[in-house]
This record gives C-alpha cells, sequence and structure tokens, in this order.
C-alpha cells in the first residue's frame, strides 16, 4: 500500500514539476507549482511528517501560491510567451543541473534501508509544538521578526512613487 | 754624515699616548674633506684653501710626533701574532670591525720605520701640494670640491699607510682609486678628460679584482693552516699548544689578514729542507682542509703574490695595468704631482715592502716582479722619448720609476725600493709642480715643441726643474743617484734560487733603463728650457709664477738634493754589524725579516761586492745618455732643421709616440668584445627579453585576459546564476570524491 | 514500509531540485523563474523530513518548518521587487533586465 501511495504520489509530483518548468504561460506554471505542493503534502504524510503536510498546504499552496497568482493578474503576464532561446549559458544551464542530479544520486546512494517504526508521537503537532516552545523559541520569534520585516519591505518596495 | 744618537735618545712622551692618537691623523683630512665639499661654496675660496690646508698640516706634525716616538726601541707594543713585543712601532687597535665565521678584521693602525716615512712624504708633499694649488687652482670655480678630493685622497691614502691588516689597507686601496678617478676627471664637462678618469678607475679596478681575490686566498690558507695544525701529528708549527698558541689565539681574534698574524705565520713555514722540517708543515706541504685542498702552500702563496702584482700593477702602473697614468694627465697638474707621482702610485711598492716577508719565501714571485718592473721600466723609457706633451714625459717617467722600484722590490732590496720612492716622490713631484708652473705661465702649453728658451723667463722654475732632472737621471750628488744604484746593486748581486741570471737581466735591462732615462729627461730639459722660444708659442713672454708656487718648487728641490744623505752607504752601522746606508739601518726593523728568511732558507741571497764598480758604471751611463741628449737637441737636430729624420730612427720614433699602440690593442681585444657583449646584453637581454618579453608581455597578457574576461560581466542573472550552479557542481563532485573518501 | 527506502525519497528530492535548478537557469520569466526557486526549497524541505524519519527523530521537522516561513517571506519580498521592476521597466524577462552589467 505504501509503496504503491509512493509511487502515485511521486510520478504526479514530478509530472507537476516539469509542468511548472515546461509550462507556455505563467497561470500554467503556478497552477502546476499548487499540484506539485499538493502531491508533496501527499509525501509528507507517507514520511509520517502530518504537521509539516498540513502547514505546506495551508501556507505554501494557500497562502504563497496565492500571492503568487494574484502578481500574475495584476502585471497582466499571463499571456503564453514563446519558448526560450537556446543560448550557450542556458545549454550550460542544462548540462549543470543534469550534473547536479547525478551527482546528489551518487551522494545519496550508500544509505541503508529505512529505519523501524517510530513512536506514535512522530511529527505530530503536539510534538512539534513542545520543542518549537521550549527549545526553539529564539529562532521562532526571529522568524516572526523576519516575517514583519518582509511585510514592511514588500509594502515599501512595491507601492508606487506618488 | 748626520750622527744618529738623537734615535737612541730617551723619549720625552709616552709613547702610549702617542698612539692612541694615531686616527686623529687620517680624521683631520677626512674631516677637512667633508667640511670642503658640504660648506665649501659658502666659506669662501680663503677659507676652503686654509682649511684644506691646515688639515694636512696638522696631520703632518702628528706623523712627525708619531715618527719621532717610532726612533726610540723603547717604543714598542706586544704583537698579537707572536706575543714578542715588537720595537720601533706603535700600534694602535680600535676594535673589531666586523667578523664572518672564522675571519675577522680590526680597526687597527701601526705606525713603524716603514710607515712613519711614508707618513711624513704623504702628509709633507701633501701639504706643499695644497699650498702650491691655492695658487695654481685660483680661477677655477670648482675650488671647494678640488680641495675636498684632495684632503679626501690624503686621508684614504694615510689609511693604506697605516692599517695594520690587508683589510683596512685595502679599504685605503679603493679610496685613493676613487679619488685618482674623481680628480682626474675634475674638469667633468671636458668629455675627454671625464674618459680619462674612466679609463683610470676601470684599469685599476681591476688591478682591484686581483688584489682581492689575492686576500681572499690568502686568508683561506691561513685558516687551512690551521685548522691542520689543529688536526694532528706531524704539524708541529703550528698546533694550539705549544709555542703557535699565541699565534693561533691572534688568528682568532684579530683575523687571518693581518700583517702580524701573517708576519707569525711567514716565520713558522719553511721550505722543505728534507731531515730538518720532519714533523712540520712545510711550503711544500700539501693542503688537506677547505677549499684549497690538494695543493701546496707554496703554489697558493705564489698565486697569492702573484695576483697582489696584478693589483699593484693596476695601483703603480706597471705591464700590463699601466695604460691609464698617461691618461691620467688631464687632472690639474698638482694632482698628477701628488696622486701620480708622490703617493698613490707608490702604494703597489708599499704593499710588497710590508709583506716582504711573504715575497721571499716564493721566488717565482720574485722573479715575476723583478722582470715586470724591469720590462716596465725599459718600455715606458722608450714611449717617453717620442712624446711631445711635457706632461705624459713626466707621466711615462713615472711609470719607468715605478718599473725601477718594482725590480728593487723584486730583487730583494727592499729598503732601496723604499728609498727610491721617497726620493722620488720629491723630484718627481718638483718636476710635476715645475711642469705645472711652465703651464701657468705659457697659457696652458702643454707641447715642448712649442716652448724654448724659459731659461731667462722664468728662472725659479728653471733652477727647480734643472735640479730635478739631474737628480731623476742619477747625477752624484743628487739623491736619485744613490737609490737607484742601491737597486741595481741590488740586482746585480742577486742570487735567487731557481732563477740563475735573474739578477744579471734585471741588472741589463736597469742600466740601459737608466740611459734611456738621462736621454729623454734631459731631451725634456733642453726643448722646454734651452735654446730660443719656439716660433710658434702662444705668448711672447712667459711669466714667473708667483709665491706659493715657487716656494714649494724650491722646497721640494731642497729636499732632492738633501736626500743624498738617506742613501750615501756606508754611513752607519746596521743590524749584523757592517757598515749600511742610512735608511737600511732604519727600515732594517721592518725589512730586516724579510732578508732573515731568505739567507736562512736559501731562497735568496745577496753576495757581498763592493758597490764601487757599479757606481762609476752607472755614472758613466747617466752623463752618456744626458750628453748625448744635449748634443741631439741643442747641435744636431737644429742643423738639420727641414730635413726629415733617417728611416731607421723615424720608423721606430713613429711607433714609440703611439705609445707602441698598447691603448689600441687593448681596446680591439677587451673593450670591444666587452662592449659588444654588454651591447648584446643592453638590446637584446635588458630592453628586449626583460623590458618587451618578461615586463611588457606579462601586462599585456594580463590586459589581453582581462579582456576576454570581461565578456562573463553580462549583466544578466541568470547567466550569474549559471555560473554558481556550475561551482557547486563542481565543489558536491569534489566533496565527493575527495573529502569523502 | 518495505519496498520504499530512504533512497527513493532521496531520489525523488534529487529530481526534484534538479528540474527546480534547471528552470531557474533556463526560463525567461522571471516570475517562473521564482516559481522555480520554491520548488528547489521545497526539494531540501524533503529530504529533511526524510532524513527526520530515517532517524526516529521529529526534530528534523522543525527546519522543514522555519524553511517554509523564510519561503514566505521571502516569496513576498521577492514579488514586491517584481513589481517595482514591472513598473519602471515594463518587462519582467530576466533577458531584458541587466542592470548588473559593467
Amino acid at each position: 500500500m505504501t509503496t504503491f501511495l509512493f509511487y502515485l504520489f511521486a510520478i504526479l509530483t514530478v509530472v507537476a514539476a516539469a509542468g511548472v518548468i515546461a509550462a507556455r504561460s505563467p497561470i500554467y506554471s503556478a497552477m502546476s507549482l499548487v499540484g506539485t505542493f499538493f502531491c508533496l503534502a501527499g509525501i509528507y504524510v507517507l514520511l509520517l511528517a502530518h504537521t509539516i503536510a498540513v502547514l505546506q498546504v495551508l501556507v505554501y499552496a494557500g497562502a504563497i501560491m496565492v500571492l503568487f497568482l494574484f502578481v500574475i493578474m495584476l502585471l497582466s503576464l499571463g499571456e503564453a510567451v514563446a519558448p526560450s532561446r537556446v543560448t550557450f549559458p542556458r545549454v550550460v544551464g542544462g548540462i549543470a543541473s543534469a550534473g547536479l542530479f547525478a551527482a546528489l544520486v551518487i551522494a545519496a546512494r550508500p544509505f541503508l534501508p529505512l529505519g523501524g517504526q517510530p513512536p506514535p508521537s512522530f511529527g505530530t503537532l503536539q510534538s512539534i509544538g513542545a520543542q518549537l516552545y521550549t527549545q526553539w523559541l529564539a529562532p521562532f520569534e526571529a522568524v516572526s521578526l523576519l516575517l514583519l520585516v518582509a511585510m514592511v519591505g514588500a509594502v515599501v518596495v512595491a507601492k508606487s512613487r506618488v | 754624515m748626520l750622527a744618529l744618537d738623537f734615535l737612541n735618545a730617551p723619549y720625552p712622551w709616552q709613547p702610549q699616548a702617542i698612539a692612541d692618537l694615531l686616527w686623529v691623523i687620517i680624521a683631520l683630512p677626512l674631516a677637512g674633506a667633508f667640511l670642503c665639499g658640504v660648506l665649501g661654496k659658502f666659506m669662501g675660496r680663503a677659507n676652503t684653501s686654509f682649511l684644506a690646508c691646515a688639515t694636512v698640516a696638522g696631520s703632518f706634525l702628528l706623523s712627525a710626533i708619531a715618527v719621532f716616538a717610532v726612533g726610540t726601541r723603547s717604543t714598542q707594543f706586544i704583537s698579537p701574532g707572536s706575543g714578542a713585543p715588537v720595537p720601533w712601532a706603535l700600534w694602535l687597535d680600535l676594535g673589531r670591525w666586523f667578523g664572518a665565521g672564522d675571519f675577522a678584521a680590526h680597526y687597527g693602525f701601526v705606525v713603524d720605520r716603514l710607515s712613519g716615512a711614508l707618513l711624513l712624504v704623504i702628509t709633507g708633499i701633501g701639504f706643499l701640494i695644497h699650498l702650491y694649488s691655492t695658487e695654481y687652482m685660483e680661477h677655477d670655480e670648482g675650488y671647494w670640491r678640488y680641495f675636498a678630493y684632495l684632503n679626501l685622497f690624503v686621508a684614504m691614502m694615510l689609511t693604506l699607510v697605516m692599517a695594520d691588516n690587508l683589510v683596512l689597507l685595502f679599504v685605503g686601496w679603493e679610496g685613493v682609486g676613487l679619488c685618482s678617478y674623481l680628480l682626474i676627471g675634475f674638469w667633468y664637462q671636458d668629455t675627454e678628460k671625464a674618459f680619462a678618469g674612466r679609463k683610470a678607475f676601470i684599469t685599476n679596478r681591476i688591478g682591484d679584482f686581483g688584489f682581492l681575490i689575492g686576500m681572499i686566498l690568502l686568508a683561506l690558507t691561513l685558516q687551512a693552516t690551521e685548522a691542520m695544525g689543529r688536526a694532528g701529528p706531524g704539524r708541529g708549527n703550528f698546533t694550539d699548544l705549544g709555542p703557535a698558541k699565541a699565534w693561533v689565539a691572534a688568528m682568532h681574534e684579530q683575523g687571518p689578514l693581518n700583517v702580524e698574524v701573517l708576519r707569525g705565520w711567514a716565520s713558522r713555514m719553511p721550505p722543505d729542507q728534507g731531515e730538518k722540517t720532519r714533523g712540520v708543515m712545510t711550503l711544500n706541504t700539501v693542503i688537506t682542509e677547505g677549499s684549497l685542498k690538494g695543493k701546496t702552500f707554496g703554489h697558493v702563496l705564489t698565486a697569492v703574490l702573484l695576483l697582489m702584482l696584478l693589483g699593484a700593477a693596476g695601483k703603480s702602473a706597471q705591464i700590463p695595468l699601466y695604460v691609464w697614468l698617461p691618461d691620467a694627465m688631464a687632472g690639474p697638474t698638482p694632482v698628477s704631482a701628488l696622486i701620480h707621482a708622490a703617493t698613490m702610485v707608490t702604494a703597489g711598492v708599499y704593499l710588497f715592502c710590508r709583506l716582504s716577508f711573504l715575497l721571499v719565501l716564493s721566488p717565482t714571485a720574485m722573479a715575476w716582479v723583478a722582470m715586470i718592473g724591469a720590462v716596465t721600466a725599459v718600455w715606458a723609457a722608450l714611449i717617453a722619448f717620442a712624446q711631445d706633451d711635457i706632461k705624459k714625459v713626466l707621466a711615462y717617467s713615472t711609470v719607468s720609476q715605478l718599473g725601477f722600484m718594482f725590480m728593487g722590490v723584486g730583487v730583494g732590496v727592499w729598503w732601496a725600493a723604499a728609498l727610491h720612492l721617497v726620493t722620488h716622490a720629491f723630484f718627481k713631484a718638483c718636476l710635476f709642480l715645475g711642469a705645472g708652473s711652465v703651464m701657468h705661465g705659457n697659457a696652458d702649453e702643454t707641447d715642448i715643441q712649442r716652448l724654448g728658451g724659459l731659461r731667462k723667463e722664468m728662472p725659479w722654475t728653471w733652477a727647480t726643474f734643472g735640479i730635478s732632472t739631474l737628480a731623476i737621471t742619477g747625477i752624484v750628488p743628487l739623491s736619485g743617484f744613490f737609490s737607484k744604484d742601491a737597486i741595481l746593486h741590488g740586482a746585480h748581486t742577486l742570487e735567487l734560487t731557481g732563477f740563475p741570471h735573474l739578477g744579471h737581466v734585471v741588472y741589463g735591462l736597469g742600466l740601459f733603463g737608466a740611459l734611456c732615462t738621462a736621454f729623454y729627461m734631459t731631451r725634456l730639459y733642453v726643448l722646454t728650457f734651452e735654446g730660443k722660444r719656439a716660433a710658434d708659442a702662444r705668448v711672447p713672454h712667459a711669466h714667473e709664477s708667483g709665491f706659493p708656487m715657487v716656494f714649494v718648487l724650491v722646497v721640494l728641490a731642497v729636499f732632492s738634493v738633501l736626500g743624498i744623505a738617506w742613501g750615501l752607504p756606508g754611513v752607519v752601522v746596521g743590524p749584523r754589524g757592517e757598515k749600511v746606508a742610512l735608511l737600511e739601518g732604519y727600515f732594517a726593523p721592518v725589512l730586516l725579516m724579510a732578508e732573515d728568511l731568505g739567507s736562512r732558507y736559501g731562497l735568496m741571497k745577496h753576495e757581498h761586492a763592493s758597490p764601487l764598480l757599479g757606481f762609476v758604471i752607472a755614472w758613466a751611463i747617466a752623463l752618456v745618455g744626458g750628453a748625448g741628449a744635449w748634443i741631439v737637441y741643442r747641435h744636431w737636430l737644429p742643423a738639420r732643421a727641414g730635413q726629415p729624420l733617417p728611416p731607421w730612427i723615424a720608423v721606430p720614433w713613429r711607433w714609440a709616440r703611439h705609445k707602441f699602440y698598447v691603448d689600441e690593442l687593448y681596446n680591439f681585444l677587451v673593450i670591444r668584445p666587452f662592449t659588444a657583449l654588454s651591447n648584446v646584453l643592453y638590446k637584446v637581454v635588458d630592453a628586449g627579453l626583460i623590458d618587451t618579453v618578461a615586463v611588457g608581455g606579462t601586462a599585456g597578457a594580463l590586459r589581453k585576459v582581462g579582456g576576454w574576461l570581461r565578456y562573463t560581466q553580462t549583466g544578466n542573472a541568470q547567466n550569474y546564476a549559471t555560473v554558481m550552479a556550475v561551482g557547486l557542481l563542481v565543489s558536491i563532485c569534489v566533496v565527493l570524491t575527495w573529502v569523502l573518501r | 514500509m518495505d519496498g520504499i527506502t530512504l533512497q527513493h525519497y532521496l531520489f525523488l528530492a534529487a529530481l526534484l531540485f534538479s528540474l527546480g535548478v534547471f528552470g531557474v537557469l533556463v526560463r525567461r520569466n522571471a516570475l517562473v523563474v521564482f516559481m522555480c526557486v520554491e520548488l528547489m526549497l521545497n526539494a531540501s524541505n524533503l529530504t529533511f523530513l526524510a532524513f527526520a524519519r530515517d532517524a526516529g527523530m521529529d526534530l528534523g521537522h522543525l527546519p522543514a518548518l522555519f524553511v517554509i516561513a523564510v519561503a514566505a517571506a521571502e516569496a513576498s519580498i521577492g514579488l514586491a521587487i517584481i513589481i517595482a521592476v514591472f513598473r519602471s521597466r515594463g518587462t519582467v524577462n530576466v533577458d531584458d533586465i541587466r542592470t548588473m552589467r559593467l
């Protein structure tokens, strides 16, 4: 069962990711990215990372992608565009990404099968929360500060010069 | 005949106090040089001249006191080389100058009888020439430079003479070479004169090179001796325990080139004498330590002395390095008198007198020195026959007389060479200054064919010049006769091991040289002073020079006459009980050791013969030469006026006039290849290889590469991201393959 | 859990990451480039969670959480910049925005 689910979600993720990079219109890319996020959330669940899976859907797919779509709509960038010209840097980029893939695969090879059954509280909100608000409080607060800064920055950068 | 009791009288002052002030003798002219050079322009002509003369006069006074001190036996110092006291000498050791490993050199000054005599000559004649220069250079703009250089020269020459080790001597040696260059090229705006200065310096330098290598070899030899002495049996004369202990200690303390240390070495180093020298190191021992392995001490010593001969030949203008001296006449005449007659050129002779105890250990070197001296004496005399420039004649005469001094050194009569050095200083300086006076009074005319008849117009100059000419040709009873004759007598009676006929060959050449000397000097005198004034003279009437110049001329001429007292034979009782000349007895404490070594080891001997026959022969030769010139130039040539010379005279005459084409030969053999090589190095290596290829090429290559790299700055962020991705890939690969092996 | 080893998850993450790099380097539209950056971040998240599962420590979920938060912040700022660039230049084509040229 797990195997089937894994392959299902995996293939869907890859297809959606391919859609992101290959789609003509930015709207299609954005929708494919949303699909990627959903499938990834499924894989996260397979990894018993429940909290993160939920947060992935809520934040990534729900907020960030909405933001993306707002911007696309605002700037009227939804039309299809011609595919990129094949230039030398782009060829090099393609080779580099292929090489990266190979390198990462090679790096990942010597690992052993997945470890045994983790405890039932693995990945639950309770467990995450307990660690987050005690031991990792400082990074938590730092991230909230970061979000504040980002908000202010976004407003400052994007407002029109009147 | 001077009574010599005063030499043995008790000395009123403490000798040690005099010794402590020896450095002032050098410091005074050095300070004078500095002050004249820096402040001379502001001080004005009178003050500068006064300062310069005063410093040299002060040195003269101090030297006189020191020489007086050295006249008593009680003045002595403990020789570091042997621990024994050295009488009739003062020593001041100012401390260590530098040391490197086993080598050390000190600032040390020694005044013994030999250096004392030279001190008096240098400071005395130096003072007189400073005085002369005040009038001779009165119209020159660069007077402050002149006096500064002249003072510096005196200081350097004093350093050379008073040095107690060869390293400090070399400092003075090079210093006088430098001052000679500065003074010859004094009127440097004239390129000819500047080139003359350059030629002098470079030729001197070649000699200096030989001297330096010789010094290094000598230091290595002494160090090898000491190392072998430590090594063990069969080295009885130099082991640390025993009588050589003081010597070894001195070698480490004073350095191997200290004269006393060398003296100690020479006294312990016999040539191989079979049974007598078993168990000790001899001159025939093969060196086994250090970089001189495989050669015998005797061979190395001969090499050292020959190299020093090269150095002395450069400084004292002998074959093959005499070519700078005639050109050096481009400098002011007082400079020629001081440097190129009386002092600098005698440095080579002084060196060999100082190191006489080393010279005698190598008969080969002595033979070389004597032959070079004899050949140079004759060669230069022949060239002087045909020169028309009054200063050039005197220059070649100096070269010739220096050849005589070298002859004296080479045949083992060092006292006679030193005597000739002193007497020559006086009459040659007088001759040069007389020539200067002639030039001064004839609008700087130097061509003797355009002079003549100055006898009536310049009486003082005529008289002093005449006396000096008589002195140099060796007419009794003037000083030059006895000194030259002592040398010839020494040559005639010489028996040098391994060179049985050397003495006679040298004697013959010396007699011929004396004949030539008489001839060309009389020619010079006749053409300049006698007869009628030449038709193409520059000024119709010559005027006599002023008081400073005439005074100096008279003083020098007087000393040329009085010098007879020093050389008259049989005056005093010498160290071995027989009657010797005054100066022979005077110099005996310094120079006797060499004679002792020579006779003890059977290397050199002078047979005792009466000098009377030699006197008569020499006198006759001088008269013949003088009379011959008189007849030729007063009667024969004027009678043939207008007719060309017969070819058997004309052809050698032309050769002699062109100095036997030696300069041209050197130019072809040495100068041109060097200039060609320099051109190659300049154009190909320096301008081409280094400038264009290495420096310019590097810059150009960097510029090219920079130009190519410029294209990576596209401004496109994606390109930069591509580069980053490639970099990331590379680092991951590196980590995978190398770090996580 | 048989059959699905850690390798599978890492393989998937590597694939996603490479696709993201490819998209960043090849696409012309700045927004699409940005989306591919998000793709890369997700790939790294996946890696974190896989290893956390393998080690049995859910401590590894926290970096993933922070990555999501930071990605959100970065997305907002980045899009604001794209809006500003579009306003001044009229295009979001990366080939036409060469302000970093010397």
